[in-house]
């Protein structure tokens, strides 16, 4: 069991990132959104903590050591674009282009601001997830030292 | 010995005050200005500013007499952190809410709303808390922080009941619009009378003034500035915004002029028996703020200039004498007046610096006090004959007690021998003393000041316009009888210390701070008892809110028509998967509350959200199938994790409280399935709110109406719920691991 744990779990984060790409590319379009594909990631990020332990995980993946920071930073991206609006007179989350106006796309990938807002709840689930299980990997490894 | 070093975290916040002091005054001279920006227009809430005459007084006091005192903290915080044995680094705490206090201030003046007011005074009086409570080390500290916390905080209440009231009753919260529609009629009194409770409470004022004097165990900046310009300031600036509405019902006044007097009375009283420095001065607030509250109680052109060039003058001295008793504590490490005097040849600077803010406050000539006192008695005198020997009463009793203060501390007999002390913590309180020597010269800038704040309380244009008069009109009569009466109770120290001494007997008796101290006693015994019954186990707790709520669903249904809500449909043969799904998740429920284990539950449950997770893909909800499975997924993680770390069972519970739990289950498990039933029952996709958003879904550039209504139509619920998420992780962090981020 253990073993085919440690085969899948490395191999298993690439495909995970591109599923959540996907789903945030096509997600204005399609079943899925920020929060899913935030979710699809941690939970690959968590199958790693679970094979390798935390010291393992986070040696074989540094940028794990950035997960509050991409929280805060999911944050700030989701409270920008809600908010950008207020300084040009509109109410909270007025997203662009307007009803009815053109909408440049990129293949399926469409660009309105509330996919920017949709990205900003992916980091921040993203990284809240990841620091979640940082959180609890510490405390069950602390209590067992 | 070397004083210690002043941070840059000082400086930086005597700069701010001062950039803001000169900002507010380059806005006041250029004729002010305001924003209005609807921020969520659904709910009606704007900010909305103006910078009027009325926010140009405040906010100026606020920076003004901020840069004074942050200059002067500069100085007697490194002494303090020393005397206290804290660290240096506690300072920038300090700093932190002391600036925060100020520009909640200059919020607060500047608003026009009923909510932002709300919002700011809420602000003022949180930042007060951790000002107060500054030495928090100190148990008396901690008390004084709370009281002051919660007198403040449960009355600002009030003042949003109010604001409700009103909009309920006019539809905005906007205060020019509402001087506008508002009628005289019991809601709007009622309305009315209820912001006045909030702001009679914050300026301190007689019954719920007792926060006060407890407040002094707080560094004397923040007392030379919360307790002096601006804290209580706050109540008397709201009287003022509203005073056009309170002005509507002539009883709403005479209450304000009722509680004024008696708060004068007794200001004045204790003040004139207290021993502490500190203590004198702030019962002087209490009965100088008492002087405002009856001048908008007696209204009009006259009650609001009146008011306006109180607040003024009353702010700069009090502040400069706050900072006189903290520089003499300082020198001579005594802050009791019978043990302190004859300072004046060891301290002649400050002497005569607080000798012109003592003469402002008890309104001599030469100084702005004087000016003060001129428009007080003007008003008072034309309100009739009672008014007008209420009003030199009260004068004389100013007279009496800061005469007191001052004589005591720099005259008669020599006390405790100062050492010297920074210039730093003189300096201040001499330029607030020749700012009200100035007035006392040339009041122009201040009258019109005044002016322009008393055309906003006044809703029209009132000239304010103090001067000297060498006759014998009823001002100078008076001001020359309260000078006389005065003197003579300083000469008197019997009558004086019999007079207060009765006071403070009945105050301990029946007074407000028993009171207080009965209600918290009780709300803690309450607390304790609830706890006990409710939180104690999570069992209980969840049951607390399970049984509630089931008790709730039954009363709903005895209540209303429930004949054709529970409709029965038919199984038909493309419904199989649903029901071997629901049958699984049926028997996961069943293991999960069966099961006396730890793992076997948490994976039953798991299974139960798979179960429910596919029955939502086969109805046709994608969006809310994957979601189910993800959080599912990482749900049993967590509860996988967090279980390995918890303690061994312990022994079996009792037969009574498993049978309560059993009873508790079941009567909210029946509740919710009626509730979800009656729900089924009436299913219609095709209509109301969903089929209007599914229609939109396409001007919003979506094809998945769920994931447009997440990030497009219901984007501030989305918000809200992801900031949720960033909160809870830091709540994980600071119970797991001490706050460790990583």
């Amino acid at each position: 069991m253990n073993t085919v744990i440690e085969v899948v779990a490395p191999r298993l984060l690439g495909p995970a990132v591109m599923v959540a790409a996907a789903i945030i590319v096509k997600g204005y379009t399609d079943v899925g959104d920020g929060f899913s594909a935030g979710v699809i990631v941690a939970l690959a990020i968590a199958l790693r903590y679970i094979a390798f332990g935390s010291e393992g995980a986070e040696r074989s993946l540094p940028v794990l050591r950035h997960a509050p920071v991409v929280a805060a930073a999911g944050l700030l991206l989701a409270l920008a674009v809600g908010f950008l609006p207020v300084a040009g007179g509109d109410p909270p989350f007025t997203h662009q282009p307007a009803p009815g106006a053109h909408v440049v796309k990129l293949g399926t990938l469409e660009l309105i601001s509330a996919v920017a807002f949709d990205i900003g709840v992916f980091l921040l689930v993203c990284g809240v997830l990841v620091t979640l299980v940082h959180q609890l990997a510490r405390l069950v490894e602390d209590a067992d030292r | 010995m070397k004083p210690p070093r002043t941070g840059t975290a000082a400086w930086a916040a005597v700069a701010t005050a001062l950039t803001g002091f000169a900002a507010c005054l380059a806005g006041w001279l250029a004729g002010g200005g305001d924003i209005d920006l609807a921020w969520a227009p659904t709910l009606d809430l704007r900010l909305q500013f103006a910078f009027d005459g009325l926010g140009a007084l405040y906010a100026l006091l606020a920076t003004g007499i901020g840069t004074a005192v942050f200059a002067y903290g500069a100085a007697y915080l490194p002494l303090h952190l020393e005397h206290e044995r804290m660290p240096a680094a506690a300072g920038r705490r300090f700093w932190a809410w002391m600036t925060v206090f100020m520009v909640s201030m200059v919020g607060l003046a500047c608003a026009r709303d009923l909510v932002l007011l709300f919002v700011f005074f809420d602000l003022t009086a949180v930042a007060s808390y951790f000002l107060i409570g500054f030495d928090r080390h100190q148990r008396e500290s901690r008390g004084a922080a709370l009281m002051a916390l919660l007198v403040t905080g449960i009355s600002a209440v009030a003042l949003l009941l109010g604001a409700v009231l009103l909009y309920t009753t006019y539809g905005t919260f906007s205060l020019p619009e509402l001087v506008q529609r508002a009628r005289a009629d019991t809601t709007t009194s009622i309305a009315c009378a209820l912001i006045a409770v909030a702001a009679l409470a914050k300026s301190a004022q007689v019954p719920l003034h007792f926060w006060l004097p407890r407040a002094m165990a707080a560094p004397t900046p923040v007392s030379a500035y919360l307790h002096s310009a601006a804290m209580v300031a706050a109540g008397v600036l709201v009287l003022g915004r509203v005073h056009p509405l309170l002005a509507l019902d002539r009883t709403l006044l005479d209450a304000l002029l009722v509680v004024g007097l008696i708060s004068i009375a007794i200001g004045g009283l204790l003040a004139l028996a207290q021993d502490q420095l500190k203590q004198i001065l702030a019962h002087s607030t209490i009965s100088q703020y008492g002087y405002v509250v009856v001048l908008y109680g007696i209204g009009g052109a006259s009650g609001a200039g009146a008011a306006a060039l109180y607040v003024i003058a009353h702010a700069i001295a009090k502040s400069a004498l706050f900072m006189t008793a903290g520089a003499v504590t300082l020198a001579t490490g005594e802050s009791r007046l019978s043990h302190l005097g004859g300072l004046t040849r060891r301290m002649p600077v400050l002497a005569v610096a607080s000798g012109v803010a003592a003469a402002t406050l008890a309104a001599l000539p030469l100084t702005l006090g004087f000016f003060k006192d001129e428009l007080f008695f003007g008003a008072a005198h034309d309100r009739g004959t009672p008014m007008a020997i209420l009003a030199v009463v009260a004068a004389a009793l100013t007279f009496a007690y800061v005469g007191r203060f001052w004589f005591g501390l720099f005259t008669g007999r020599p006390g405790a021998p100062p050492r010297p002390i920074p210039a730093l913590l003189v300096a201040p309180a001499c330029v607030l003393a020749a700012v009200a020597l100035a007035g006392g010269f040339v009041v122009g800038p201040f009258a019109g000041l005044a002016g322009d704040a008393a055309a906003v309380t006044h809703g029209a244009a009132v000239d304010v316009s103090p001067a000297y008069h060498l006759d014998a009109r009823a001002e100078n009569v008076m001001a020359v009888a309260a000078w006389t009466l005065g003197g003579a109770l300083l000469l008197l120290p019997g009558v004086r210390t019999a007079a207060a001494g009765v006071t403070a007997r009945a105050g301990d008796r029946i007074g407000p701070r028993r009171w207080y101290g009965v209600a918290l006693r009780a709300l803690n015994t309450f607390s304790g008892r609830l706890h006990d019954a409710e939180v104690r186990d999570l069992r209980n707790s969840i049951a607390a809110v399970l049984v509630p709520t089931g008790i709730l669903v039954v009363l709903g249904f005895a209540f209303t028509p429930t004949r054709g809500s529970f409709t029965v449909g038919s199984v038909q043969a493309q419904d199989l998967p649903i029901m071997v799904l629901l049958v699984l998740g049926v028997a996961a429920a069943f293991t999960a509350a069966r099961d006396p284990g730890r793992l076997r539950p948490v994976l039953a449950l798991s299974v139960l959200g798979f179960a429910l997770a596919a029955v939502y893909a086969v109805v046709g909800a994608p969006d809310v199938a994957l979601v189910a499975v993800l959080v599912e997924t990482i749900f049993t993680l967590v509860f996988v994790g967090v279980f390995s770390r918890l303690p061994q069972l312990r022994r079996p519970q009792s037969a009574v409280r498993t049978r309560r739990n059993l009873l508790a289950g079941i009567f909210a498990g029946l509740a919710s399935f009626a509730v979800i039933w009656a729900t089924l029952s009436r299913t219609s996709p095709a209509s109301g709110d969903a089929a209007a958003q599914i229609a939109r879904a396409h001007d919003a550039h979506g094809g998945d109406v769920v994931t447009v209504i997440l990030a497009d139509f219901r984007g501030l619920d989305t918000m809200v719920e992801i900031t949720v998420l960033a909160v809870a992780v830091i709540g994980v962090a600071s119970l797991l691991r001490r706050g460790r981020s990583w």
